[in-house]
């Protein structure tokens, strides 16, 4: 057996530096992996040339070029279109609607990134809870779970498998085509939804749904949750103002959290909505938006008259010119870690957010100084047409199909050549995967689909920078033996194993390694030690890489994954939902993918 | 109508002053009766309670949130008296515990330090030296306590409505300033001031329930909408979630309740 060398620790404490930050996240995943790419080279443990290499491999170079595309085909509007006629066939039943959405989910995500895809459904499915009365509950986490098991079925789907060919080039390994993967894919798809259609009863969260669509609390029951109320119209007396201290918006949402979303100014102006320090005068009519039980106290305690319907604004607050919205926080959408008052969006899109929900929670005191995150939801009251301005940034999913993003339908037919022109590249002749996807990426720009600016514009640089840092981890853990020092260790600690329960260890440590650490962390770390473990143990090790690959979007136990993090919100799940439903899934999934592996391969 | 904080020094006349502040108002006048109140209410010793609000922390005290608790208890039990009006309270931080309410006069009385230290020897009898140091050390002890919890210092005159110091004046002077004082209009208590008044013992009161068991929470109310902020993640939110909702059945005049956790704690929150 080989001898410990000071580069082997070294690499290893670099190992334990960048999964101890990962775990507690004192600095960004993504600055993590930068962090690796300048110390490794300081330390001596790669070239320098090695430590930049990852920026131009072949895993990076085709995630940017499958970020491309995938964003050509969303400007145009032709997923919408493949999937409108979809939703239209599955009718009303739950199983029904979550089996075809899953299944196009998945089919959209085995070639998009997997929170792209997920994000594309999102409104789509809220509006279908709301019509059909389904807990969204139900919905989105079948759906957001096979968005990631989608990521399954092609080598381009998810960044693990797109990384898995680059990782082997050091071993001399025989790389993955395009569809190596997608029998195993397809299972897992299949035995997701699956699991859902046959178990969903037991492990969903069962919610019911009032009038407005919106989800009631499931645990406690509790009149303080979801219910957000509506819009009451109130006047106000002659004296209103005598005495005391004027009354502005902003004071009546501290005191009561009823907002103002219209009031009449004299002589017969009508502000809509008001800016919070707009002044309540006397006899002026107003809208709010709040609970009854609110409402009647501020009416109460403000001595306010409450009318019994809508007067003067029934045409300014009605359905057909403004509404309520629940817009989810965007992946990548400047809004995350800053505050509503620091975005101003009342100020800047003229609109009322009245609620935020989160992890289960929902909070409608002081919202503004709230610190928002991916996947929170705010309720949002306003003019169709602000709403639409306010969904054209694209920091918000809205619910409601507000069309208004410059979509480029007309595009549709070259979005769809160029991207089977890339498909067909990868599969027919033998050239690298990122020259084939970027050769469709190309296309796409230069027959205008997108402009090379929203390409650019497009693509997630956090996911580049984690990929291209952390490849050189894993060369150097690969160069300097220490992967083959550990798998020795290993095999020479448990003893000889048959290789398809070397498969399923691995499988088990990759589904532990992605939970806490990312999916593509775990495959630089892993993929090295499970090549070198597998050649010690006997054992096929393209298949032992290959578990890995796959196994590393096993991520469903914890909202840790971009996709459960990005639904939690929306979907008013709490952690414990997805341990319910993720331990049964992720158990599925460890089965499926070792015994497709051992059918299909052999291993 | 008002209430009145006298903020004083050892042998300063102010205990003085302030009772009879409280009978020509024929108001309540109390100290450390609120200490008591709060060792009855929430079980905890009284000396423990005059040590929280008197020692200056020590080092190891510094670390330890039994004094932010004691304090809170104490705060509780002040506040829930302060809302029923017509009281003069002398004692160390009035002003401050009672912060944001409007009809507060806010008074602190001083004396020179050769007075004092004459008042010390003969009630003591002790020798010059001895008195002026106790008194100096006091003064010190006070002095940092203040800072340590609030930030400020008890000397900086910006944090009265009035600072009297009792040599020329007399203490039936100061007694005639304070009264007229307190019954001008800026002190008078409105429904506004009152409905301040009522928010402030209300957050009082769910802060001294939660520390005990969340130790970071700060709290504020307004109109019956209690916030409870903390610093910890959601995730090690979800207890003082649970027991917040408690609270809401239980103290009636919560209206509304909500927890915060993350960001940083707003400058009025207790």
């Amino acid at each position: 057996m080989e001898t410990l060398t000071m580069n082997m620790i070294l690499v290893m404490a670099m190992i334990g530096v960048a999964v101890f930050l990962f775990i507690v996240e004192w600095i960004r995943v993504d600055v993590v992996a930068i962090l690796m790419m300048v110390t490794l080279p300081l330390l001596h443990l790669v070239s320098p040339k090695e430590a930049f290499i990852g920026l131009s491999s072949n895993a990076v170079v085709s995630i940017i070029a499958v970020i491309i595309i995938g964003a050509g085909l969303d400007k145009t509007g032709i997923i919408n279109r493949v999937v409108t006629p979809i939703l239209r066939i599955a009718g009303a039943h739950p199983s029904r609607i979550v089996t075809a959405i899953s299944v196009t989910v998945a089919a959209i995500s085995s070639f998009m990134q997997n929170i792209g895809a997920a994000a594309l459904f999102l409104p789509a499915v809220q509006r279908i809870s709301k019509s059909l009365k389904i807990p969204i509950s139900r919905l989105l986490m079948p759906i957001g779970f096979s968005a990631i098991l989608g990521g399954t079925v092609t080598l381009v789907g998810s960044s693990p498998l797109i990384l898995l060919n680059d990782l082997l080039t050091p071993f001399h390994l025989k790389p993955f085509a395009l569809f190596d993967v997608t029998p195993i894919g397809l299972c897992l798809v299949a035995s997701g939804i699956a699991c859902f259609v046959v178990l969903g009863k037991f492990i969903l969260p069962q919610g019911t749904v009032d009038e407005t669509g919106v989800e009631q609390d499931r645990v406690q029951g509790d009149d303080s949750l979801p219910d957000l109320g509506e819009v009451y119209e109130l006047h106000t007396p002659e004296d209103f103002t005598h005495y005391r201290d004027a009354i502005l918006v902003k004071d009546l949402r501290r005191r009561y959290l009823v907002n103002v979303v219209a009031l009449t100014e004299p002589p017969d102006f009508k502000v809509i909505p008001p800016p919070p320090e707009a002044e309540v005068r006397s006899e002026i009519d107003l809208a709010v938006y709040g609970r009854e039980k609110d409402v009647q106290r501020m009416a109460e305690g403000e001595g306010m008259a409450l009318k019994e319907r809508l007067e003067v604004f029934k045409n300014d607050v009605a359905d057909h010119s403004a509404g309520t919205v629940e817009a989810v926080v965007a992946p990548r959408s400047t809004l995350d870690g800053k505050t509503l008052s620091q975005v101003k969006l009342q100020d800047r899109y003229q609109v009322t957010p009245l609620a935020i929900y989160r992890q289960g929670e929902t909070y409608r005191a002081e919202i503004g100084d709230m610190i928002l995150r991916v996947g929170d939801a705010i309720l949002i009251h306003g003019d169709w047409k602000r709403l639409q301005l306010l969904e054209s940034e694209g920091n918000l999913l809205l619910t409601t199909p507000i069309d208004v993003e410059e979509m480029r339908p007309d595009k549709a037919i070259f979005a769809g050549i160029w991207f089977i022109v890339a498909i067909v590249m990868v599969m027919v002749f033998k050239i690298q995967l990122s020259v084939c996807l970027m050769t469709g990426a190309l296309g796409m720009i230069l027959s205008r689909v997108l402009t090379i600016d929203e390409a650019y514009h497009a693509v997630d640089w956090r996911t580049i920078f984690l990929l291209g840092g952390l490849i050189p981890l894993g060369l150097a853990t690969e160069k300097t033996g220490t992967a083959a020092w550990i798998a020795h260790t290993v095999l020479g600690a448990i003893g000889t194993v048959k290789p398809i329960a070397l498969l399923a260890i691995i499988g088990l440590l990759s589904t532990l390694f992605t939970l806490v650490i990312s999916n593509v962390g775990a495959t630089v770390l892993l993929v090295p030690l499970v090549v070198n473990l597998a050649v010690a143990a006997n054992a096929d090790p393209r298949m032992a890489a290959l578990v890995v690959g796959i196994a590393t979007s096993n991520s469903f136990i914890l909202p840790t994954h971009q996709v459960n993090a990005l639904y939690m919100g929306p979907g008013h799940y709490r952690s414990v939902d997805f341990i319910k439903a993720g331990f049964v899934v992720s158990i599925v999934f460890l089965i499926v993918t070792i015994g497709m592996i051992y059918l299909v391969y052999g291993a | 109508m008002a209430i009145i904080t006298i903020s004083r020094g050892s042998y300063s006349k102010g205990k003085e002053v302030a009772e009879r502040v409280a009978e020509k108002l024929g108001y309540d006048c109390i100290s450390r009766d609120v200490l008591l109140e709060a060792s009855e209410r929430f079980h905890i010793p009284e000396i423990k309670l005059v040590r929280a609000i008197h020692d200056s922390p020590s080092i190891l005290r510094r670390f330890s949130h039994d004094d932010q608790a004691y304090i809170a208890y104490i705060q509780s039990a002040l506040t829930a008296r302060a809302r029923k009006d017509h009281l003069v309270y002398h004692g160390l931080a009035g002003h401050l515990l009672l912060k944001g309410v409007p009809h507060v006069l806010k008074v602190r009385i001083i004396a020179d330090l050769p007075d004092r230290v004459a008042n010390e020897m003969a009630r003591e009898r002790i020798t010059e030296e001895e008195a002026r140091t106790l008194i100096l050390k006091d003064d010190e002890e006070r002095r940092r306590w203040t800072q340590h919890l609030y930030g400020v210092d008890p000397w900086d005159s910006h944090l009265y409505d009035l600072v009297l110091r009792i040599h020329k004046l007399r203490v039936a002077d100061a007694v005639d300033f304070i009264c007229q004082a307190a019954t001008r209009d800026a002190f008078k208590t409105t429904p506004a001031s009152q409905q301040k008044m009522d928010d402030l013992a209300l957050a009082c009161q769910v802060k001294a329930v939660l520390i005990d068991s969340f130790p970071d929470v700060a709290v504020t109310s307004e109109y019956g909408n209690v916030l409870v902020y903390t610093k910890g993640s959601d995730r090690s939110t979800h207890k003082l979630q649970k027991k917040t909702k408690e609270l809401r059945d239980e103290i009636g005049e919560i209206k509304y309740i909500e927890v915060h956790a993350g960001g940083s704690f707003p400058p009025n929150a207790v």
